[in-house]
């Protein structure tokens, strides 16, 4: 039979553990909104501005004066000249660029004679993701430019060109000018209509610093009693293993609740980000923290000290940042990657959070990633009260 | 009270406990004497039910050691080798907690506290960190927490050890306080002096158990006289006797050298007719009565010609 005082005491001498190590009690304070506020910024816009871009206009045309006037305007670009005479391949990283765009000299003219010339543009391959949205920027404001050129052409065409186009039957005119028009998109966007990338990374890293934070916590509290011989001393106490385990997971469990409130109420007044649902996030927050705990405590029981626990906390904590999807969609990683990535308890969290917050599924929709946390939280508990016998055999 | 049949405990190739068997009556203090690493701190490790026995049995009050460990636990209190209580919480907490943990109920706790602060004088430091104690009243603070449900029986490992003369009192008489109150004691320690203190005392040596007595009887089945012998310079002495024929070992006791030996008035007469060893001279020698530390010896090192068929246990591992 399990004792409440039991509980309560190992409980009650965790807290006074917790409230006597007046440094990592701050820190374990002030971290989650810090955190969530630095986070917060690094993320809170996805689109890029003011990429370093070195431009040398070698055409000197009244085209090439036009296109750089277009592109000038562009926000995602920092323009700036190129020295003049410079080699054929621009030297980016002396120029302090990320890209270096070259108007070949005759381009206007050759716009003009049906074999339009290419502009070149160097970019910096390192850094993967930049290269392909300054040549997607590029593109974009090429495509524009040509369009406006081509309207400009059809307001000067000369007058026999309409006289011919009269002859011509209707479906082939009106094919014809379906082909001039501009094939467009309607785009609508739905669960995030303000494309918000703040609202998508919160769960993220609410669930990115509550996980670093149960899982070292947690896996020092075990360790710390067996180096100190203190866990000796409980066993030949009337304490069952399973009141050790349930009053030392109590404590960390308020104070980790009290820590998610505080990144919760950083995004929601400072960065504005909406919660729906409140008792299914909740829900999800406790099942998560519930199964970080344990896993912290799984590891502490199955280590000898509290340097060992704290590497091994480490060791895990390192694949479940990179790939719980936390910041970046699950999808892209490979499916081998994905089912690993399955089997930590952020990526469930991730996910159902997201899923009620932003898409406002029922709660049988997540009913999986609750279910997986619910058993994470059991199974590692469980297994940590299996591994406290081990110093008794 | 306590009953140990051919207990055993392998760790991989070592055999740290070999077949020990012996029963201690309630109400006794009964000293563990041994070498470090004897096999002590094994053997009540396995009393207390955090070792498994690799084989034999042990009983408490007719339970099981191991199986019934859960049942047993309330009986009894352990006071661990090291300080292990908690150094950040104070005096009171550590007491509050521990009381908690063996569900003593609320309603005794308060009186049961201030009795064991009166009686361990830690009064003055209730809302002291425990961390923050000296050695000594850590190591009462220890054995407050272990009594803290009144047990019956107390296990006490090394106890005194690095403990000033003042403290080693101190829990002396605090022991003998509890033993006068019907509660059994099982100490381990390694003075020899302490030996002395308890009512029944246990020699322990490569996880064998050598002999239970009283000290009267261990001093008693001393049936060799224990000659000391006074020389100049000692040191040079000392040497020579401990290879002479007829000894069996010579230690250095205030100054003098005493003779370990089967027939020591023998080797005396011979000395006395001629001295041997020219490296130093015989000034006189004396008859002295053993101390636990020469049974000890005779026992450890197996001077069996100074042993008597008085030795009741002696033969029992032969």
């Amino acid at each position: 039979m399990l004792s409440l005082t039991g509980i309560l005491s190992v409980a009650y001498k965790e807290t006074l553990h917790i409230l006597r190590d007046r440094r990592i009690l701050i820190l374990v304070i002030a971290l989650p909104p810090l955190l969530t506020l630095i986070f917060g910024y690094a993320f809170d816009s996805s689109a890029i501005t003011d990429v370093p871009v070195s431009i040398e206009d070698r055409d000197q045309s009244d085209a090439s004066q036009a296109f750089w006037k277009s592109i000038e305007q562009n926000k995602a670009f920092q323009w700036r000249p190129r020295p003049a005479h410079g080699p054929d391949v621009p030297d980016l990283v002396h120029e302090h660029v990320q890209g270096s765009l070259i108007i070949p000299h005759g381009w206007g003219q050759s716009l003009t004679n049906g074999k339009p010339a290419p502009l070149h543009l160097w970019v910096d391959g390192s850094d993967t993701s930049t290269g392909e949205e300054i040549s997607g920027q590029l593109q974009q404001a090429l495509g524009d430019f040509q369009r406006d050129s081509r309207n400009q052409m059809i307001d000067n065409l000369p007058v026999e060109v309409f006289d011919m186009a009269e002859k011509l039957p209707q479906e082939v005119r009106d094919e014809f000018g379906s082909a001039m028009e501009p094939w467009t998109l309607k785009m609508e966007v739905l669960y995030n209509p303000q494309q918000r990338f703040i609202d998508y990374v919160i769960p993220g890293i609410i669930g990115l610093i509550l996980q670093l934070l149960t899982v070292t916590l947690m896996a020092c509290t075990v360790a710390r009693e067996r180096e100190s011989g203190t866990l000796y001393q409980l066993m030949v106490t009337s304490l069952r293993r399973t009141e050790i385990v349930i009053g030392k997971v109590l404590p960390y469990l308020g104070l980790s609740i009290l820590l998610i409130a505080m990144a919760v109420a950083v995004a929601y007044f400072h960065f504005g980000t909406q919660f729906q649902h409140l008792w299914v996030l909740s829900l999800i927050c406790f099942l998560f923290l519930c199964c970080s705990l344990g896993l912290g405590l799984l590891i502490s029981s199955f280590c000898q000290t509290q340097t060992q626990s704290i590497q091994f906390a480490v060791f895990y904590l390192l694949p479940v940042l990179m790939l719980s999807g936390a910041f970046a969609p699950l999808e892209q990683l490979p499916p081998a990657i994905q089912m690993i990535a399955q089997t930590f308890p952020l990526t469930h969290f991730c996910h159902a959070f997201r899923m009620v917050n932003m898409h406002s599924v029922d709660i049988g929709f997540i009913a999986g990633d609750l279910v997986f946390m619910l058993l994470g939280a059991v199974v590692s508990c469980a297994g940590a009260a299996l591994l406290l016998q081990r110093i008794q055999e | 009270m306590i009953v140990l049949e051919q207990l055993r405990k392998v760790f991989g190739e070592t055999v740290a406990v070999d077949r020990v068997s012996m029963s201690i009556p309630a109400g006794e203090i009964f000293g563990f004497l041994g070498a470090n690493g004897a096999g002590k701190t094994t053997t009540m490790r396995m009393l207390c039910g955090l070792t498994r026995p690799t084989d034999g049995r042990g009983l408490i009050d007719g339970r099981d050691i191991w199986r019934d460990r859960y049942a047993i636990r309330p009986k009894f209190g352990y006071v661990a080798q090291r300080f292990s209580l908690y150094p950040d919480l104070t005096v009171i907490e550590n007491l509050k907690f521990f009381g908690g943990a063996y569900r003593v109920p609320q309603a005794g706790m308060e009186r049961r506290i201030a009795g064991l602060l009166r009686n361990t004088d830690l009064e003055g430091k209730r809302a002291a960190r425990a961390g923050s104690l000296s050695g000594g009243m850590k190591q009462l603070l220890a054995v407050a927490c272990a009594l803290i449900h009144e047990p019956m029986l107390l296990f006490l490992d090394e106890p005194t050890s690095g403990l000033d003369p003042v403290h080693r009192q101190q829990m002396w008489d605090l022991l003998y306080d509890l033993s006068s109150k019907g509660t059994t004691i099982f100490v381990t320690t390694h003075y020899m002096d302490e030996a002395e203190r308890c009512t029944e005392v246990g020699f322990l040596d490569q996880g064998r158990l050598l002999v239970k007595n009283s000290p009267e009887g261990l001093k008693e089945s001393f049936t060799s006289k224990l000659l000391e012998l006074e020389a100049e310079p000692i040191m040079p002495a000392l040497a020579a006797l401990r290879n002479a024929p007829g000894v069996l070992g010579v230690s250095l006791r205030s100054g003098r050298a005493r003779i370990y030996a089967g027939d020591a008035e023998t080797l005396l007469t011979q000395w006395q007719r001629a001295w041997p060893f020219p490296e130093a001279r015989l000034l006189g020698h004396r008859w002295v009565e053993p101390d636990m530390e020469d049974v000890f010896k005779a026992y450890s090192q197996g001077y069996h010609q100074m042993l008597g068929a008085t030795a009741p246990e002696a033969t029992l591992h032969a």
